[in-house]
């Protein structure tokens, strides 16, 4: 049986790599005695996927992982007795069960939504997302495994919201574009944005796009 | 301060979480419920510091059985140190984000010589005053503890006391004292910790020298202060205290696992070993308690591999059915048994096949010295017989590649004994080519040997550094195709041996030391052997005075005042037997007299089942 688990991630736990959160979700769900799975073979791991990755420094409120458990258990268990052993700062939303034949968090997530809390009136808030989208190219200097080259963000940002104080962003994951928030970070000072005007910033979610729809994991399994 | 670290601090340093605290099972006690208010802390970074068992130790026993506080604090990588400094931001503890300054109490633990230069450092970054005895009333008490506190004497300017012994033992006293010496001044709660058993106040103390620089007397000032520290000893381990939920750190330390505690001393008595000397009796924790604490330990922390910690941990007698019935237990959870290396011997071999079933990589042996006279000398109980049959069955049974630790540099060695060493790492090569389907490889990591105080080699010589590069030429010389050898950087062995037997005047070149910007003298990259020499050139002092003279029978040591337990008759006797080539049977078998009886009473031996001296 396997399950999709969407969890949300503190700013307190901004810090960690991505090793440590698999080992914090691992020894979570030791302590938390979920009946997981193991792999076959010389060195016996937990079947977890940890399908969305944080770059370190960031945190998010809509994240996934898929574990395969060798004992049936509901869904609402799952979260209950998960939580009690993870950190104030890690904790479950809900979990779904997984069909036979499902999506896999690699396969299907192309698309995220960052968060930036701008020191910005409303108003202004949405100038800033007309004049990036109204943007012919949005070059900056590419940053993960492609260091010292420039790339065009455009192509890669499908839309923004205004909420509130913050300036939402959907853009691009993998395919066609890998967008970067950091890489967004500088597009938005380039944009004018000043450094101290970036008061926050996060990930809101991960996403299955589908033409010009948006779902969340927990929406598109199959 | 956290807002700012979290913000500003962190986002630019690496591994930020080791300074962002909050981790599964830390405890964060209220401040002002509190009884003493402590920090733990360690002078080499978090990696290092959360893998220490006795500090975990303490910090279980001080916030889970007492109405004290203790939070804890690491020494900052460089980068982190610059950017406090930076923005003027003071060292804090990870439970709070306090300042280490708002504490009544930093306790370092001091497990290497060269971790002081970090002491000095994080007392600085602190804003507290580095020389004790320029510390205001208003200052925290600085005290130290661990195996190097056993010398105090080269760390006296910089410490108001020190905790010699087992830890757990005392902490609770000590605290109990300082909170209720509250209010009444430096000087009077420190003549009240004074009296405390394993507590040294050096200030209480005096020095004399005779003209050719050895000690002269080494007496106290106060009537209230003992003229000999006897150290604190925890008499019944298995009913002690353990961390049943250890704080489980965010990032992987160096021993990123569950621990059990099976046994504390050593039965072995090898002659170079402080552990061995200091630690001792043995004692032990039974089989029941030790499941039950991996069980706790296991639940309460979510760790995927629990190993055993002791001197040898492989000389308990119920060690097989433990890790047996750890294996059996814990294999279908996917937790793993990680078995330590000390012992050599091929029934330790059959041990380690029990824990690792499928994937065989790497086994560790620890032959010590590479000729069996030189064995005899530093007392290693082990023949060439016994160490081809380890390795015959470890290349048997499917392992390709064997890790083998040496010393070189110890008393009476000589260029045969060198040449030993070559030749048995070539016959156990020739027994893993004969015994394995695989090529094999043999690593051997080779480390100068430094004397230590209170142990049977503290009158010897250590080699000089020209001595051990020579003897290094020697071993390099003969190139042996599949076997790897490396030695340790000898001028670090200089400074660990100058440090290990010094006495109070080095504390003027460790503060001039730091002055220059020694730090993280323990990793290579930042170790300047340049400005140690320079700083103890400036302080008068010659390092060969220290390391290279060769003491005599009657000279006065620094730590001579120690009591560990050990007498120095014992200490002697063993001196005299090393150098005749003459092993001394272990405590199981045998009684040496070493002197535990007589300091701490029969039973202290007795209770473990070890030999009784009247059988002698």
């Amino acid at each position: 049986m396997k399950l999709r688990g969407e969890y949300r991630v503190d700013s307190e736990l901004r810090f960690l790599g991505n090793f440590d959160m698999m080992h914090l979700m691992e020894r979570s769900l030791r302590r938390g005695r979920i009946p997981f799975a193991l792999t076959e073979g010389f060195n016996p791991h937990i079947r977890l996927s940890m399908g969305t990755v944080l770059p370190v420094g960031l945190y998010g409120r809509h994240e996934y992982f898929d574990l395969d458990l060798a004992v049936p258990m509901a869904p609402e268990e799952l979260v209950a007795q998960l939580n009690r052993a993870l950190p104030p700062a890690l904790q479950l939303w809900r979990a779904v069960v997984l069909p036979e034949r499902h999506l896999s968090l690699m396969q299907g997530i192309n698309a995220a939504a960052y968060a930036f809390e701008l020191e910005a009136a409303p108003e202004e808030l949405r100038q800033l997302g007309e004049r990036i989208l109204k943007s012919a190219e949005l070059i900056v200097a590419s940053r993960g495994k492609k260091k010292n080259q420039v790339k065009d963000l455009r192509p890669g940002i499908y839309g923004y919201e205004a909420r509130g104080r913050e300036l939402l962003l959907w853009v691009s994951v993998n395919e066609p574009l890998n967008v970067r928030y950091d890489e967004l970070l500088e597009m938005l000072q380039l944009q004018g944005v000043m450094p101290a005007q970036i008061k926050n910033y996060y990930r809101e979610g991960n996403y299955v796009r589908v033409g010009e729809r948006f779902f969340t994991p927990m929406e598109k399994l199959s | 301060m956290k807002d700012i670290l979290f913000r500003d601090i962190l986002p630019r340093v690496s591994k930020p979480a080791r300074y962002s605290g909050g981790e599964y099972n830390m405890i964060a006690k209220d401040w002002d419920g509190a009884g003493a208010r402590m920090v733990f802390a360690f002078p080499d970074v978090y990696e290092i510091g959360m893998s220490h068992l006795g500090g975990r130790i303490l910090y279980s026993v001080v916030n889970e059985h007492s109405r004290h506080l203790m939070e804890r604090s690491f020494a900052p990588w460089p980068d982190m140190e610059a950017c406090l400094r930076e923005r003027g931001l003071p060292l804090y503890a990870l439970e709070s984000f306090r300042p280490v300054k708002d504490f009544e109490v930093v306790g370092f633990s001091l497990q290497y010589e060269l971790s002081i230069s970090n002491v000095l450092n994080m007392l600085d970054l602190s804003g507290i005053t580095v020389l004790a005895a320029r510390r205001g009333e208003d200052e925290p008490l600085v005290v130290a503890g661990g195996p190097v506190a056993f010398n105090p004497e080269p760390f006296v300017d910089f410490f108001d006391a020190f905790m010699i012994g087992d830890g757990e033992e005392q902490i609770l006293q000590f605290l109990d004292c300082v909170e209720a010496c509250r209010g009444r001044g430096r000087e009077e709660t420190l003549l009240a910790l004074a009296q405390l058993e394993g507590v040294y106040v050096p200030s209480f103390y005096c020095a004399e020298y005779n003209p050719d620089g050895t000690l002269k007397s080494f007496a106290p000032t106060r009537a209230e202060a003992p003229a000999r520290v006897r150290r604190a000893l925890l008499r019944d381990l298995d009913g002690a205290h353990y961390p049943l939920r250890p704080i489980v750190p965010y990032l992987e330390i160096t021993h990123d696992r569950a621990v059990l505690e099976v046994m504390r001393g050593c039965y072995r008595g090898c002659r170079f070993c402080h552990a061995g000397m200091v630690y001792r009796p043995v004692r032990r924790r039974g089989l029941d308690t030790l499941r039950a604490q991996a069980a706790a330990q296991l639940a309460g922390s979510g760790y995927e591999e629990i190993s055993l910690s002791s001197l040898s941990a492989l000389d308990h007698p119920h060690i097989e059915e433990l890790i047996k019935g750890l294996v059996c237990d814990y294999a279908a959870q996917g937790i793993g048994v990680s078995l330590p290396s000390s012992r050599v011997d091929a029934l330790n071999v059959e041990l380690a096949n029990q824990v690792q079933k499928v994937r065989k990589t790497t086994l560790t042996l620890a032959p010590e010295a590479g000729s069996q006279w030189l064995r005899n000398v530093i007392n290693k109980n082990l023949d060439t017989e016994q160490i081809h049959q380890a390795a015959e069955a470890a290349f048997s049974s499917g392992w390709s590649s064997l890790k083998l630790y040496f010393m070189f540099g110890l008393p009476y060695e000589t260029e045969a004994d060198l040449e030993g060493m070559v030749q048995l790492l070539e016959e156990l090569r020739d027994i893993g080519r004969r015994h394995s389907r695989r090529p094999v490889e043999l690593k051997a990591s080779v480390a100068g040997f430094v004397p230590k105080a209170h142990t049977p080699f503290q009158w010897e010589a250590q080699n000089s550094r020209e001595q051990l590069e020579a003897k290094k030429k020697i071993v390099l010389s003969r190139r042996l195709k599949s076997v790897k050898i490396s030695f340790h950087d000898s001028p670090t062995s200089v400074l660990e041996g100058v440090i290990a037997r010094g006495d109070r005047r080095l504390g003027a070149a460790i503060y001039r030391a730091w002055q220059k910007g020694c730090k993280f003298d323990g990793w290579s990259e930042y170790f300047n052997f340049g400005r140690w020499q320079e700083a103890m050139a400036e302080c008068g002092l010659d390092p060969a005075f220290y390391n290279e003279r060769q003491r005599g029978e009657n000279e006065l040591f620094p730590w001579d005042f120690v009591d560990s337990g050990i007498n120095k008759e014992f200490l002697w006797r063993e001196k005299q037997r090393a150098a005749a080539g003459q092993v001394s049977p272990d405590c199981r078998e045998h009684c040496m007299a070493c002197g535990m009886k007589q300091c701490f009473g029969e039973s202290v031996c007795a209770k473990e089942g070890l030999a009784d001296e009247a059988a002698r």
